[in-house]
């Protein structure tokens, strides 16, 4: 080994050094002749028969040379040097060529890098967490729910079952937010809930203090917390006495007993910009049924087998299916799946999309420079042949065109690394925020070595073609021919590629068109309910100072005839969530067994909403009635449901009048103690997603919800919302000043926010799109410009014998539209191909649609034909006494 | 032996080279030459120049060091000299040597029954 380091070492330093160690050795050899010569002079032969006899017994001095070379020196480093130095120097020979072949490099190789660094930190970086491959998330496949979140009594069994099979097993929690008083204005602070184990699990050593203790994570022991290491900067300026310091959370005292780690992170959707970590309560026992949003991870043991642990844990279901059996399906199974792989899977189509639409352009970018290549190989047929009959073998001379292309792209990398370094921050801008992510977009090694990987391979690609055509040619006919028809060699291959650059871009642009169809439908589609002039905002309501539910009744109340005694306010309403802002859904049973197939219960999303929220939403009721003021809790208890709910439950029958029992199916503890009446049915709206159709949604109103803890306020007002926002504030600082007032928008702005990813894929697409139709048009123009070049002889012997001026223009017209049109019809298949994997991207349009097909490869064409107009008249305007001087 | 050249394997030289350094110390090129062919009794005929590539390959595995010096008559020359680990390795090559050079003479002196 080490042997073979040093004969390594001294190689690389001859080769280094190489002149000094040849004069060295040329020294060493003529003190050898000069020895022998005296030598042979004592033994008495003439100075010439000496030397000559002293050379002879040396050996042939030219192999001598060469052999020490190849042992000093690195014979195919030496060899590559040569070709590097001969490519830079044929590279700046033609710096136009140089110019274009650069930047279009520069713009695939760039783009691809800034799109690495994200596909590394979505799918590639390891967590940072020791031996986090053995950290799995364990949920369970064929769930009622979907999802892997899961309800304490699952996660109390396994832990009872789990107990030999992990080294720890623990809770993680997304917890929205909660609300930070007593250290100026109050503010809301992301939170997630960790149980006991979790910081253990993880293999997290906290940068001050300590993880939750057991006693902290049953219900009613003391209140904890944990801070992120930004919170702690920002409420304590890093002050290491914060341990011990109480805070106000949701009304509640809480110790902070530790500070993360500034390197901490959790790169799970909801939890990763958690600043403050509360302990999650884990009791002994449980019978609540419902899915408190947990997610359940665990550290296996090294020594048992990942389909031996989700046996032993699949057994356990099978027995809470006896106790709820409406919440367990038969053949639910538990999995384990690694952590890594879950954050993956919960980025979605994005990054994917991104990554293969850059591919693409960084595709016909090499199309483009292989035929840039040829076109310029083509030039140099002459020079290839020469070099061929002076005896350079076939390989040698591709060696050195694959050099001139690797070098050519090792620029274009470069360059393409200072452009994704400027751009880096914009195009990290156009990943959708929710994308969970470890660590952050960065360009660090791992994104360089991409970077160089990508340019040598892209070298190699769009060099290879060129590089065997000009290695196959025929020197002998070259030389005879001189410069005759040396275009017509390549010339099918070349337009085999332009016809690929424009087949690649179509597929890139219908796939654009589609997309952007998609957002500009969806953003035509009405909701349902009338979004402009509407003020939103939420406030949440500590449950300590405001613990009895008539309390909270009370302040919304009183915010409610405040907000609507503000001058310009139509309507003011309250409800638990706004429309595309999530929400939960509820089982309910219907009374006397009614619906399409005698089912007994049925599932809906539930809104508590205040009386006039039909009213600011303009939201029109069908039948029977919306809530009013007098359906207090002491009233009957009421409930509102939308048409497709009365559509699919009773279909057949007028409900108004009917009972359901809300949480009944979902065993005692969550049943409401008596059923509800359905007062009336509401127009349907789209709130899921603009894109989805209206579900079956109960509306209750607020008054008789209890749980209730904060709410979403809906102002409908006569003048610009926005300017209604300083009154809101003071209102509510005139009423209470620990609450904070969050999520202060209109409603248009709420609602497009539900569609960033639409709108993401519309904009990258059509950017990359527009790349690759750039590029694709360099591509057409550059071949028909050159082969005009090439054919101005016979062009000027056409204009010679009385052809036309349109003749030559349609001549070289034909000659571009020819390959663009082949290009445009295998284009169009492989969309038709390829558009159906995104047909779920889509909205209200075809993956296959014709008008769109259609409307796009007439676009292309007409690009190209443009393209093609600048060296048809170019042509046209060629002189035949010119050209036929011109060999 | 007449006119006959025996080869000589590349290694063996690499031995020779080493053994003769071992043996009279510090010399250039051509003192290595001449004493391998004056040993040889002039059984070996070297074509001097090889012992170059021998030098460079010793050179590299650390087995030899070189040092510009003077020559008996006032003459520059590249003086090699073995080093250390070069002594261990002859030691080990030379143990070698005699263990094949044994076997094969034992096997050439096997009498047709």
């Amino acid at each position: 080994m080490f042997k073979w380091l040093r004969i390594a070492a001294s190689r690389v330093r001859g080769s280094v050094v190489r002149r000094r160690v040849d004069e060295d050795f040329e020294e060493e050899l003529a003190a050898h002749l000069g020895l022998m010569t005296e030598d042979n002079m004592r033994r008495g032969m003439a100075a010439d028969v000496a030397a000559r006899e002293a050379r002879l017994r040396l050996g042939g001095h030219a192999q001598l040379r060469e052999t020490n070379h190849d042992l000093e020196g690195l014979p195919a480093l030496d060899t590559l040097i040569q070709d590097i130095r001969y490519a830079v120097r044929m590279i700046r020979r033609r710096p136009s060529f140089a110019t274009i072949a650069v930047l279009t490099l520069a713009l695939g190789i760039g783009a691809n890098t800034a799109m690495f660094s994200v596909i590394q930190a979505v799918f590639l970086r390891p967590l940072p967490f020791a031996d986090s491959n053995r950290i799995f998330v364990v949920h369970r496949v064929g769930n009622r729910f979907g999802g892997a979140s899961l309800s304490m009594p699952i996660f109390l069994a396994w832990q009872h079952e789990g107990a030999t099979l992990f080294d720890h097993l623990a809770l993680v929690a997304w917890r929205g937010s909660s609300t930070l008083t007593g250290r100026g204005e109050p503010e809301r602070i992301p939170t997630a809930g960790a149980s006991t184990e979790l910081f253990p699990l993880l293999n997290v050593r906290l940068a001050l203090g300590r993880d939750f203790r057991p006693e902290e994570g049953r219900p009613g022991g003391p209140n904890v917390a944990i801070l992120s290491d930004r919170l702690w900067r920002r409420l304590f300026q890093a002050d290491p006495t914060a341990l011990g310091a109480a805070i106000q959370i949701d009304g509640d005292a809480y110790t902070i007993v530790g500070i993360l780690d500034k390197s901490f992170e959790m790169p799970l959707t909801g939890v990763s910009e958690a600043d403050l970590w509360l302990p999650i309560r884990v009791p002994l026992t449980s019978t609540n049924p419902s899915n408190g949003g947990l997610l359940c991870l665990g550290r296996l043991r090294s020594d048992i087998p990942r389909a031996q642990a989700e046996e032993s844990l699949t057994r356990p279901l099978a027995e809470l299916r006896g106790r709820f059996p409406n919440m367990f399906m038969p053949a639910e199974r538990a999995t384990l799946e690694p952590l890594r792989h879950f954050i993956a899977g919960n980025a979605g189509a994005a990054p994917l999309l991104m990554g293969g639409a850059v591919a693409l352009v960084l595709l016909i970018a090499c199309l483009n420079v292989a035929n840039l290549t040829l076109a310029a190989s083509t030039g140099r047929q002459r020079e290839i042949a020469v070099r061929s009959a002076l005896g350079a073998g076939r390989w040698r001379i591709a060696r050195q065109l694959l050099t001139e292309s690797v070098v050519l792209a090792m620029l274009g990398g470069v360059a393409g690394l200072a452009a994704c370094y400027a751009l880096f921050d914009a195009i990290v801008a156009l990943v959708p925020a929710n994308i969970p992510h470890v660590g952050a977009f960065r360009i660090d090694a791992g994104v360089l070595l991409f970077a160089l990987a990508l340019s040598v391979a892209t070298g190699l690609l769009f060099g290879l073609a060129p590089a065997i055509g000009a290695s196959g040619l025929d020197s002998n006919a070259v030389l005879k021919n001189a410069n005759q028809r040396a275009g017509s060699v390549h010339g099918r291959l070349r337009r085999a590629l332009v016809a690929n650059e424009v087949a690649i871009s179509l597929v890139l642009l219908i796939g654009a068109a589609l997309a952007l169809q998609s957002f500009a439908r969806l953003n035509r589609v009405q909701p349902g309910f009338d979004a402009s002039e509407v003020l939103t905002f939420r406030i949440e309501i500590p449950s300590q100072r405001y613990s009895t539910p008539a309390a909270r009744q009370g302040f919304f109340e009183t915010m409610l005839a405040r907000l609507a005694a503000l001058p310009g306010v139509e309507h003011a309403a309250v409800a638990n969530v706004l429309p595309f802002q999530g929400g939960s859904d509820i089982l309910f049973s219907l009374e006397d067994g009614l619906g399409p197939d005698r089912r007994d219960r049925g599932a809906a999303n539930v809104r508590r909403i205040s009386p006039e929220y039909f009213h600011a939403l303009h939201i029109s009721i069908r039948a029977g009635r919306g809530f009013t003021d007098q359906d207090r809790s002491d009233t009957a208890p009421l409930v509102v449901i939308n048409r497709a709910m009365a559509q699919t439950y009773w279909p057949n029958r007028d409900p108004i009048g009917l009972h359901i029992w809300l949480g009944k199916p979902m065993g005692p503890a969550s049943t409401e103690p008596s059923p509800r009446q359905i007062a009336g049915i509401v127009e349907d709206i789209r709130e899921a997603s603009l894109a989805q159709l209206p579900e079956p949604t109960l509306y209750l109103p607020y008054s008789q919800s209890p749980s209730t803890s904060g709410g979403s306020f809906i102002v409908r007002t006569t003048r610009p919302p926005m300017t209604l926002v300083p009154d809101v504030r003071s209102l509510v600082r005139s009423l209470d000043t620990e609450l904070p007032v969050t999520a202060v928008r209109d409603m248009p702005a709420v609602i497009a926010s539900s569609t960033v990813d639409w709108r993401f894929r519309a904009v990258l697409l059509s950017a990359f799109g527009g790349l690759a139709l750039l590029i694709a048009a360099i591509g057409v123009y550059g071949v028909i410009s050159y082969s005009v070049a090439q054919r101005t002889q016979e062009i000027g012997v056409r204009v010679a014998l009385g052809a036309l001026h349109r003749d030559v223009l349609a001549l070289v017209l034909w000659q571009g539209m020819r390959t663009t049109l082949v290009g445009v019809g295998i284009g169009l298949a492989g969309a038709f191909a390829l558009t159906r994997l995104m047909a779920n991207l889509l909205y209200d349009v075809s993956p296959t649609d014709p008008m769109t097909f259609l409307g796009i490869a007439f676009l292309l064409s007409l690009v190209a034909f443009a393209a093609c107009l600048f060296p048809a008249r170019r042509a046209m305007r060629v002189d035949p006494m010119t050209a036929l001087r011109y060999d | 032996m007449g006119d006959r050249k025996p080869d000589i394997l590349q290694g063996t030289l690499d031995l020779m080279v080493l053994k003769t350094l071992d043996a009279l110390g510090p010399l250039h090129g051509y003192g290595i030459a001449l004493r391998i062919e004056q040993v040889s009794g002039d059984v070996l005929r070297l074509n001097q120049g090889t012992v170059y590539a021998s030098l460079v390959r010793l050179r590299q595995r650390g087995w030899i060091s070189s040092e510009w010096g003077t020559s008996d008559n006032n003459r520059k020359a590249k003086y090699y000299a073995i080093t250390k680990r070069g002594q261990k390795q002859l030691a080990a090559e030379a143990e070698d040597w005699a263990q094949i050079a044994s076997v094969i003479g034992r096997i050439l002196q096997l009498t047709p029954r």
